[in-house]
């Protein structure tokens, strides 16, 4: 069933998507940030850019603010073509990494800029305000100045001041960097909730894919400039399109093999089919791999390392092959049964979620 | 200093000797303005130490006396020039150095520059000359633009240092909340350049009050700026009547410190 | 950030914000032109043409010049003048000793910047920062006072018996010397704090933790980190000790004629402004040669700061 990668996957949307990024370029000197990025988002949809630093996302996300201008390529917001549209006339609304609230200005005047920027009358502005502050619980605090926050309401005032403007296109630039990591996860559930509640079409930027899998509809992973792979988070997990993609999300076991017949031949001697031809490489998720004694099967080794993490138990097989695999179990049953430096036999739970990639 | 726990004799003694030459060199910084200051208390009318009785008399002196009054009115008017004219040319290029994008901003800075780093008797005679070569003669504002030229490095970087602190995503926050390449200069940059600005204004009126070196070149004939008028005073006086002018310029001088450290802190002088 | 790239022109809404708009979007160089144009006419052309007057004769009257022909005279007579010699020599020991001595009285106070309390730095700053504020005339003038024949040195030593006579200090190279390191501390203390205030202090506490004394962090750690503050200080304190007036023409009595004291009687009094000139330029190059080698001194002890994004 999983056999190697057809492609990165698009989603086919039934309604036309307010945000369509279409074979967009940039190049800094000699260097290509982006190549050829296409996607679609759809109206309501949360979708992230992940990846690791200098992987293009940032500079993505800054050219559909209009930061940056792309090379090449279309980047269109609800059909309008964006290339000529300043900065100031996009109906996009970012929350920056640092949040870059303006710090001479209290909350209220932080949050209702873009009204008087637009020039609406006061009144409105100021109901909008109080409306867009009720929504991100922060009534009380008009008149404090940002430094005199904390950083989850910095970044709730950050977020306000764009919902004003009502944006279209929500784009967040690593909002939680600037967070403390308790802070972090109840703040990503209650971002999403909130995000979810108004109906905003997001952009997400991250380098943890925690905070992608907790946060998205849909995930972009990006390498060099491209995107190699854009899919549900479970989708992204459990069919990882590329080796890349499989050994950036999550954890992953990979190894060398052939393909023989349309077949490949799994160290336990159970078999695989693929497409591919010559060379590949298998890779195997840690909780599809097994522990059992030595004499249950042909691949052994010997246990090197063990940990606990949460209620499952970590281990690290070094097997007679050569090569460390890792293995995932439930806490109770390889305690019991395994020790340290134990020598054991591995199997695969489900062949059929092995990938196979080219080599 | 508690850091060190087991210093050795020699170690503490180096030390010592090193923290006794730093006590040394600050009462070396600040013991001649205090001579000074008791010397302009002096009732007698020679310059000697120690001071003898107190008097006012030789503050009063200092605006009794038409030429130093005319002096100090001209150097406040050389420095409020100055001032105003290193705001309006230094902010904008600070800007440009700080947020430009094209090649070439490091060029501009280095240009700005060159004047403060040569030295302000070349750049007075150069000015002299260049003034007698199209009969523009000496005055008060050939004076004031050749400091202008002097010191406008000192605002540049004032601001430039301060813009290059500021976080560039607060421009671009202010483009994506609607706000146009003016109103973002206006509601937003200014207002946070302004403490930079005033404390380059506090350093480019202090220039143009009391620069010698260019200005001794560059003065109109009749109107002798303050400096030029001390040297000559200071040289062929001997009374208390220079210690109270210095007393004058030392209060002012605490003035402007006041000023400086309300709007940037004394720790940011340096960038 | 990027160079390339520009933000395009957004609207605006009346015609001046249009036009102001347009010069700033654009990133360009226009809001910098008056500066430079202000630059290049006062600054510039100046400095070109005090050069083209070295190379001739020229006849001042009025303060205008009435003749000028093409002539290396000046140049000539610069070269091997024995006056310009022991002038510029004299003005460059002087220079690079009161440099010299900035370094061993500024040094220290910046390193009790480092290890000080919040109100030792405080004050620090204070006393370094004042002096800058009040002209230096006023703070030669206080040398006066106590260098002076009935001043602060020879009273407190007559006071004391230890001599009978008044020193001459005044009107000798000594009274130069002092005044002119007082005057120019604060222009060596300013750099240095602004180095040492940089330094991460834990640095100094794992210099601690792995065995050294006071002196020797102050010595590996501490003194290395700090040669560019040097370096900056140095170049400052030269320039001006270099070029300085005041200092010469108060202090040593109208007789002590250094390179400035030179210029300012070439160009003012004896209105040979084809000396001037040259003596300027003169003045102008050596001063850049030292500035350059105390560059290249600074950069060879801080190859460590020239890494990746140097």
């Amino acid at each position: 069933m999983m056999q190697g990668p057809s492609g990165p996957a698009t989603i086919v949307a039934t309604t036309s998507p307010v945000l369509r990024i279409g074979g967009v370029f940039k190049r800094f000197g000699a260097v290509t940030v982006l190549d050829n990025c296409s996607l679609d988002v759809a109206e309501g949809e949360i979708v992230t850019l992940l990846g690791p630093s200098g992987c293009g996302k940032t500079t993505l996300l800054r050219c559909i603010a209009g930061f940056w201008e792309a090379d090449g390529g279309s980047i269109t917001i609800d059909g309008q073509d964006m290339a000529r549209v300043p900065v100031n006339r996009r109906p996009v609304g970012v929350v920056f990494q640092s949040y870059a609230l303006f710090p001479h200005l209290t909350v209220a005047r932080n949050v209702g800029y873009a009204l008087r920027m637009q020039g609406m009358a006061q009144a409105e502005a100021e109901r909008r305000v109080a409306a867009a502050l009720e929504t991100v619980s922060l009534v009380g605090l008009e008149h404090r100045y940002p430094a005199q926050l904390s950083g989850g309401q910095q970044q709730r005032v950050a977020i306000a001041r764009v919902l004003v403007m009502e944006p279209r296109v929500l784009l967040l630039d690593e909002p939680f960097n600037a967070l403390d990591a308790k802070l972090r996860g109840t703040m990503q559930v209650e971002l999403r909730q909130l995000i979810k509640s108004l109906g905003l079409t997001s952009i997400f930027v991250t380098h943890d894919q925690e905070e992608a899998l907790t946060m998205s509809d849909r995930i972009a992973v990006m390498r060099g400039g491209r995107i190699e792979q854009a899919d549900s988070p479970n989708e992204i997990f459990d069919r990882p399109a590329t080796a890349y993609v499989a050994d950036f999300i999550g954890s992953s076991n990979f190894w060398p093999a052939q393909v023989v017949d349309g077949q490949v031949a799994l160290p336990d001697g159970q078999s695989v089919a693929s497409a591919l031809q010559g060379p590949v490489r298998v890779m195997a998720r840690p909780h599809n791999l097994q522990i059992a004694p030595p004499s249950a099967g042909p691949w052994t080794g010997k246990i090197v390392f063990q940990r606990p993490v949460g209620p499952l138990i970590e281990t690290h097989v070094e097997t007679d092959g050569g090569g460390v695999v890792k293995v995932v179990a439930m806490r109770r049953e390889s305690e019991r049964a395994f020790a340290h430096e134990a020598l054991v036999s591995l199997h695969i739970v489900s062949p059929a979620l092995c990938a196979v990639y080219p080599d | 200093m508690s850091l060190f726990r087991h210093s050795s004799l020699s170690d503490a003694l180096g030390i010592g000797l090193i923290l006794a030459v730093a006590v040394f060199s600050l009462l070396l910084l600040v013991a001649p303005s205090i001579i000074v200051l008791m010397i302009s208390f002096d009732t007698r009318a020679f310059v000697s130490f120690p001071p003898e009785g107190f008097t006012l008399r030789w503050y009063a002196e200092v605006f009794e006396q038409g030429e130093l009054v005319d002096a100090m009115l001209n150097s406040l008017q050389v420095g409020l020039t100055v001032t105003l004219l290193c705001i309006l040319l230094g902010v904008p290029t600070a800007l440009v150095c700080a947020r430009g994008r094209f090649r070439g901003t490091t060029a501009l800075s280095v240009f700005v520059l060159v004047p403060h780093m040569v030295p302000g008797i070349v750049l007075g005679v150069a000015v002299l000359f260049a003034g007698a070569l199209v009969n523009v003669s000496p005055s008060i504002w050939l004076q004031s633009v050749a400091i202008t030229v002097f010191i406008l490095a000192v605002m540049v970087r004032t601001v430039q240092s301060r813009l290059l602190r500021l976080d560039p995503a607060l421009e671009e926050a202010a483009a994506n909340l609607r706000a146009t390449p003016f109103q973002s200069l206006r509601t937003v940059t200014f207002p946070l350049l302004l403490p930079a600005i005033l404390a380059g204004a506090v350093f480019t009126f202090v220039e143009g009050f009391d620069n010698l070196s260019v200005a001794i070149f560059t003065h109109g004939f009749r109107d002798r700026p303050l400096p030029v008028e001390l040297l000559a005073l200071v040289q062929y006086t001997s009374s208390p009547l220079v210690a109270a002018v210095s007393g004058v310029q030392i209060v002012l001088a605490i003035a402007a410190l006041v000023a400086v450290s309300l709007s940037i802190g004394l720790d940011n002088v340096n960038d | 950030m990027a160079v390339a790239s520009r933000t395009p022109l957004p609207g605006a809404h009346g015609m001046g914000e249009r036009i102001v708009d347009a010069l700033l979007s654009g990133r360009g160089i226009w809001p910098a032109v008056p500066a430079i144009i202000v630059l290049t006419v006062v600054a510039v052309i100046p400095f070109v043409i005090l050069l083209s007057l070295g190379f001739s004769d020229i006849e001042v009257s009025r303060g205008a010049i009435a003749s000028r022909t093409f002539s290396l005279e000046y140049i000539a007579n610069a070269l091997t003048d024995p006056l310009y010699w022991t002038t510029f020599q004299r003005s460059m020991t002087l220079a690079l000793t009161t440099t010299a001595l900035c370094v061993f009285f500024g040094y220290p106070v910046a390193y009790l910047y480092l290890v000080g309390g919040r109100w030792t730095k405080r004050l620090i700053l204070v006393l370094t920062i004042a002096p800058l504020l009040t002209s230096g005339i006023v703070r030669t003038y206080a040398w006066l006072v106590i260098l002076g024949g009935r001043g602060v040195v020879n009273s407190t030593l007559m006071g004391l018996g230890l001599i009978d006579q008044p020193l001459r200090i005044m009107n000798t190279h000594w009274a130069v010397l002092i005044g002119m390191v007082q005057i120019h501390l604060p222009v060596m203390i300013l750099p240095l704090i602004a180095v040492m205030s940089r330094h991460d202090t834990r640095l100094m506490e794992a210099a601690a933790n792995l065995g050294a004394s006071h002196l020797g962090t102050l010595r590996t750690v501490i003194m290395p980190l700090s040669v560019p503050g040097i370096g900056t200080g140095a170049a400052l304190v030269f320039t001006l000790s270099y070029t300085t007036f005041v200092v010469p023409q108060l202090l040593g009595g109208g007789n002590y004629l250094n390179a400035a004291t030179m210029i300012y009687e070439q160009v003012v009094y004896s209105l040979e402004w084809s000396k001037g000139s040259v003596s300027s330029m003169i003045l102008m190059v050596t001063c850049l040669i030292v500035l350059v080698a105390i560059a290249l001194v600074t950069n060879h002890f801080t190859r460590w700061t020239q890494g990746r994004d140097a």
